[in-house]
């Protein structure tokens, strides 16, 4: 069950980001329509959709929503867990947007290449929301490493022909990322 | 707070020591805009000291920071945006971040912004917001000072502590506020 303070959390930042959302669901379409066919498209578009949005989750743009939140009697990793569930949320929407206009273009993907790509993308956006809190050098390392995470995941399954390795190594960065990700929110001064 | 500093992210602030005890109220004046704001967040434990130390109902933000936010409500300086869907969800969320009963949330907000009459939404719905939970300690970030009155009817007899960087703001919340330079502990 999921509780009370994750589901405000999120639907808050949902509804704040909702243009966001039309945006990335309308990118999501249209880049479907022109490469429908493949796994390296979806996979590494939708993860770069996820990387952008978990970016807009960064202190500032929201600034009285993330007061509220770091005011709140919340433990990092909770607050982690609920913020992180906006951006993932409209990766999901964007790789649901690109999987379905794949069958309307006629190159419909099967469900386990959308599986495979959600994976991906989900992993790529847990990294990137660590990159939200830090700057400089840091920050362009975590989107470093979340556009390594939709390379090696791509490489796994593509390459390795590893479905099982590629959803095991996405899950496990997914763990670790949103991990850190609560640490780090645990540790931030929101000045 | 005892000689309480934040050092992290630019030019450093404090130190800063102040005492505000069950019902007691204090203003500060700083000389910018930069420390009062900081200052508020430490006396709510959303900013932790670097040196020195703050205690919140004997709880330190840097052990217990959850202990901490459950004593103390924060209001910031800046008005609400305007693109918050309505006062009633604004509200439920608030209660959720708290783990309060929406519904009894709800009623104690509606008693709350009666008493806010004529403060402008954007001040109004987050200092309900804030005082839904009851806390014990009311940390204002440079309040509105033409709303003093209603701010602290609404405030009830609870501890406030507040920022501001004018003497004539930091006067109308309590009346014998005066200017901290910081850096110097006042005596």
């Amino acid at each position: 069950m999921i509780p009370e303070s994750w589901r405000a959390i999120a639907t808050t930042r949902l509804l704040a980001e909702r243009r966001t959302i039309a945006y990335a669901f309308a990118a999501a379409v249209v880049v479907a329509f022109v490469q429908p066919s493949g796994l390296a498209a979806p996979l590494f578009f939708c993860g770069l959709l996820g990387v952008a949005v978990a970016l807009t989750q960064g202190p500032g743009r929201h600034r009285h929503l993330d007061l509220c939140e770091e005011s709140a009697p919340l433990y990092g990793r909770e607050l982690a867990r609920a913020k992180a569930i906006a951006p993932c949320a409209v990766a999901i929407f964007a790789s649901l947007a690109y999987w379905g206009s794949q069958s309307l273009a006629g190159f419909p993907a099967s469900p386990l290449s959308f599986a495979l790509a959600l994976a991906a993308v989900i992993a790529t956006t847990m990294v990137a929301l660590s990159a939200t809190l830090r700057t400089g050098s840091a920050r362009l390392l975590y989107l470093a490493l979340a556009c390594a995470t939709s390379a090696i995941a791509f490489a796994l399954a593509f390459y390795a022909h590893s479905a099982i390795g590629e959803v095991a190594f996405c899950l496990l960065v997914a763990l670790i990322a949103l991990r850190q990700y609560g640490e780090s929110l645990a540790r931030y001064d929101p000045v | 707070m005892r000689e309480a500093q934040f050092l992290a992210r630019g030019t450093p602030v404090g130190p800063v020591t102040l005492d505000v005890g069950l019902g007691q109220r204090s203003a500060r004046v700083y000389e910018d805009a930069r420390d009062a704001s900081i200052v508020a967040m430490l006396a709510a434990g959303i900013v932790k000291a670097n040196a020195g130390s703050v205690l919140i109902d004997e709880y330190d933000p840097r052990v217990q920071p959850v202990h901490c936010k459950r004593v103390v409500a924060f209001v910031p300086h800046d008005p609400l945006p305007l693109d918050v869907p309505g006062v009633e969800s604004y509200i439920r969320y608030r209660a959720a971040l708290w783990g309060i009963d929406p519904t009894g949330a709800w009623a104690h907000a509606k008693l709350l912004l009666e008493r806010l009459d004529g403060v402008h939404e954007a001040f109004a719905y987050p200092l309900a917001g804030a005082l839904i939970a009851a806390p014990k300690l009311l940390v204002l970030d440079r309040p509105q000072p033409a709303y003093a009155e209603r701010i602290l009817a609404a405030a009830g007899p609870r501890a406030i502590f507040s920022t501001h960087t004018s003497d004539a703001a930091a006067q109308r919340f309590e009346t014998r506020a005066r200017s901290v330079r910081l850096g110097v502990v006042p005596t």
